[in-house]
């Protein structure tokens, strides 16, 4: 038998190996056992609380009420309009900005390393501390804010910024964009320095502008990054709990509730043990962050592919 | 064979009858006990004082306590009742009828030395004609006032101790005048401190009978006597009576806006002004030498009841439907039920106390302050319970969120305050 002949020879059967399952499922089983026993269970049974009231003495089906109740529950409706509205403008504070610093540090302003750590490091901190910090800023009497104000001779501006219906959740969206702007930033500043050298040197060559520059060659480039961020702080905004909690639980007037507060509230706070009604908003919300995060997609998705 | 049977059947009554009269200390038994309090020494102090004298008259029966914050506490227990894995005994308020609706309290209608508590306390913790638990905290509220700061303004204290609406409403206007905020108050943490002033016009101006239909959904929040008592509170709004933070103002800051710094004239306040007001300055207290007064709110004019006004039941200890220890529970609670603990309470809390208790017994620094409290609720008529130990669900959020918190702050008008809570309670 020659070379080729032994090489053209039948493969051992196959019968032999040991089946592929046998070497996928103790690497699939406990990533499915954590999956299924804290994301999928928990999603189905909160499903179906939503169709019943669900008390200690045990379930009692009620079909679509809690679905009808919530239609016409206006203090859900004004969460919705807070919660689609934080959702909406942070994103594009947040990834805008730090668009701009990404740039500035890309450009090596001076000072670079030290703006980068400061810019980045307000994420480091957790909601709680961010939420009382800001809590002081805003107050009234003492808060930096209005100190400052009063010392430039603007009495007058000063106000109770997380009291006030017309201001609370403003001040709330500057406190996410502060927060998370630095994160985002080290992100699109990453994305910057891996974009193709030869197609920013052809750019130079074509005696692009700065503006061009931005616009034509460095944002088509950067575009998956940036939708990313668009989506993870559209989703983040949807959930956002912590801090409106410390910061203002909602208030005044409902001005700040999202849906998050709501659903606790609804849940932890009305003298009741029911889950059932809290369980719909939250299964009607996770439709809709579904949607959204679809749209958003759908919306900047990559129409021609980019060559380089 | 007689002979024996009868031996047996002593044997079997001794022993019964042993079981029966000393179950205490027939075993060792823990029970365990989760209670708010956790950063509140003089109450928490009060407790471990119960429990250290009922297991010296208890050998073997222990006391296991965990200390929360109350909002922990409440989310704890929720999940533990639930799973029955709770407490034997617990911290819980009046308020908190889920308790009793989804079976969770024990009846205490019997074994609780009731002779030693307050009727009207025990009234508070009954539903369906079963008392549940055992009232340890009680408040008024009262209308405290800087009377150094009242006299400059060129008031006084008047002898009934209550100011006419119209009195007051020229006290704020003097006070504002000379750049004084005329009252403290801060709702920032709390859902109930910024309404103290509305619903006690409210009591006084409906009458017990109406202020408990109005709370019970059956007197419309149009009422021509409900707009007049909110046009006053509105009244003071306008003049500027409050704090501009006040929306924002934590409650121990709006202690030391009363107090301190800048120091107000007045400050409507629950009675349990003392546990943080008469701590050292250093620790939040007020000044050594502040000039404390205690006063009723302002009468309004055509009071239905001008006796009227609120008395609540706050922190209690309830039983766990679901203990092993039923007995050892309620004997633990009995530890409580004595005129000695109910003493200790006024001296060490200072505040009223669901326990029957001897106020004139105190001696000392602070037994001025008790003849004032006195004094301010002598031939009161009270009524059980704010507003938020009564209303539940929706109607309760508008009130905070609306009556408590945008009401006071001018963030709402009288005919916002209405038309929202009209039509929450259309919507309850």
């Amino acid at each position: 038998m020659t070379a080729i002949d032994a090489m053209a020879a039948p493969m051992p059967a196959v019968a032999e190996e040991r089946p592929v399952w046998a070497a996928v499922v103790p690497f699939l089983l406990p990533a499915a056992v954590f999956y299924l026993g804290l994301t999928a269970y928990p999603v189905v049974r909160t499903i179906w609380n939503s169709f019943h009231h669900v008390l200690p003495a045990g379930d009692d089906f009620v079909g679509m009420a809690n679905y009808a109740e919530l239609w016409a529950d206006d203090t859900f409706w004004r969460a919705v309009r807070n919660t689609l509205t934080w959702a909406l403008a942070a994103p594009l504070l947040e990834v805008g900005i730090a668009m701009l610093l990404a740039l500035a540090l890309y450009a090596k302003v001076p000072g670079a390393r030290f703006l980068r750590i400061a810019w980045f490091t307000p994420v480091l901190m957790s909601y709680v501390v961010v939420g009382i910090i800001w809590a002081w800023i805003y107050n009234y009497d003492w808060g930096a804010v209005n100190v400052l104000l009063r010392t430039i001779g603007l009495d007058e501006w000063t106000r109770p910024w997380l009291g006030t219906t017309d201001t609370a959740l403003p001040a709330l969206i500057l406190v996410t964009t502060w927060m998370w702007t630095g994160f985002n930033m080290v992100v699109l500043l990453a994305a910057l320095h891996s974009l193709p050298s030869e197609v920013m040197e052809a750019s130079e060559l074509d005696r692009c502008g700065w503006g061009s520059k931005l616009w034509h060659v460095i944002v088509p480039l950067v575009r998956p990054t940036i939708l990313n961020l668009l989506v993870l702080s559209f989703v983040g905004k949807m959930k956002i709990f912590d801090l409106v909690w410390i910061a203002t639980k909602g208030g005044p007037l409902w001005s700040t509730e999202t849906v998050s507060t709501y659903t606790y509230k609804r849940a932890f706070e009305w003298s009741t043990f029911d889950l059932g009604y809290p369980s719909a908003i939250a299964t009607v919300w996770f439709v809709i962050v579904m949607a959204g995060v679809g749209v958003l997609t759908w919306a900047l998705r990559q129409r021609q592919k980019l060559e380089y | 064979m007689p002979f024996r049977r009868r031996t047996l059947g002593v044997l079997a009554a001794i022993a019964t009858a042993g079981a029966t009269l000393t179950p205490l200390r027939a075993q060792a038994q823990e029970i365990t006990l989760w209670s708010h309090w956790a950063a509140e020494q003089p109450k928490r102090q009060f407790v471990e004082e119960a429990i250290r004298r009922f297991q010296a008259a208890n050998p073997g029966v222990t006391v296991k306590t965990t200390w929360y914050e109350k909002n922990a506490l409440y989310a704890a227990l929720r999940t533990a009742l639930r799973a029955g894995q709770g407490p034997d005994v617990f911290y819980a308020e009046p308020d908190q009828v889920e308790y009793v609706q989804n079976n969770f309290l024990l009846d205490l209608t019997q074994g609780i030395d009731w002779d030693k508590v307050e009727p009207w306390a025990r009234q508070i913790w009954t539903y369906n004609g079963r008392s549940y638990g055992l009232p340890l905290e009680a408040w008024t509220v009262e209308m405290y006032v800087n009377t150094k700061l009242l006299q400059e303004l060129g008031g006084a204290v008047p002898a009934s101790l209550q100011h006419t609406q119209s009195e007051f409403l020229e006290l704020v206007r003097k006070a504002r005048a000379r750049n004084i905020t005329p009252i403290s108050a801060g709702v920032g943490d709390r859902p109930f401190t910024g309404a103290f002033l509305t619903h006690e016009t409210l009591l006084m101006r409906l009458g017990k009978e109406d202020y408990g239909k109005l709370l019970g959904g059956q007197l419309r929040w149009d009422d021509p006597r409900v707009v007049d008592s909110l046009r006053f509170v509105r009244s003071l709004v306008e003049a500027r009576a409050f704090p501009p933070g006040v929306a924002t103002m934590q409650l121990g800051q709006s202690h030391t806006y009363f107090h301190t710094n800048p120091g107000t004239a007045f400050f409507p306040m629950g009675s349990w002004y003392t546990s943080r007001a008469f701590n050292p300055p250093d620790q939040g207290g007020q000044p050594a030498d502040f000039p404390l007064g205690v006063m009723r709110i302002p009468l309004p004019d055509n009071a239905a009841c001008p006796r009227c006004r609120t008395i609540a039941v706050g922190g209690s200890y309830v039983v766990n439907a679901r203990t092993r220890h039923p007995d050892a529970a309620r004997a633990f609670l009995n530890a409580f039920t004595t005129p000695e603990m109910g003493n200790l309470w006024l001296e060490s809390v200072m505040v009223q106390t669901g326990i029957k208790a001897d106020a004139s017994r105190i001696q000392g620094a602070r037994a001025g302050y008790f003849r004032q409290l006195a004094a301010s609720n002598a031939d009161a008529e009270y009524f059980f319970g704010i507003p938020l130990q009564i209303l539940q669900g929706r109607v309760r959020d508008t009130f905070v969120q609306v009556v408590n918190n945008a009401f006071i702050s001018g963030q709402a008008s009288v005919e916002d305050v209405v038309r929202q809570m009209n039509a929450a309670q259309q919507a309850r």
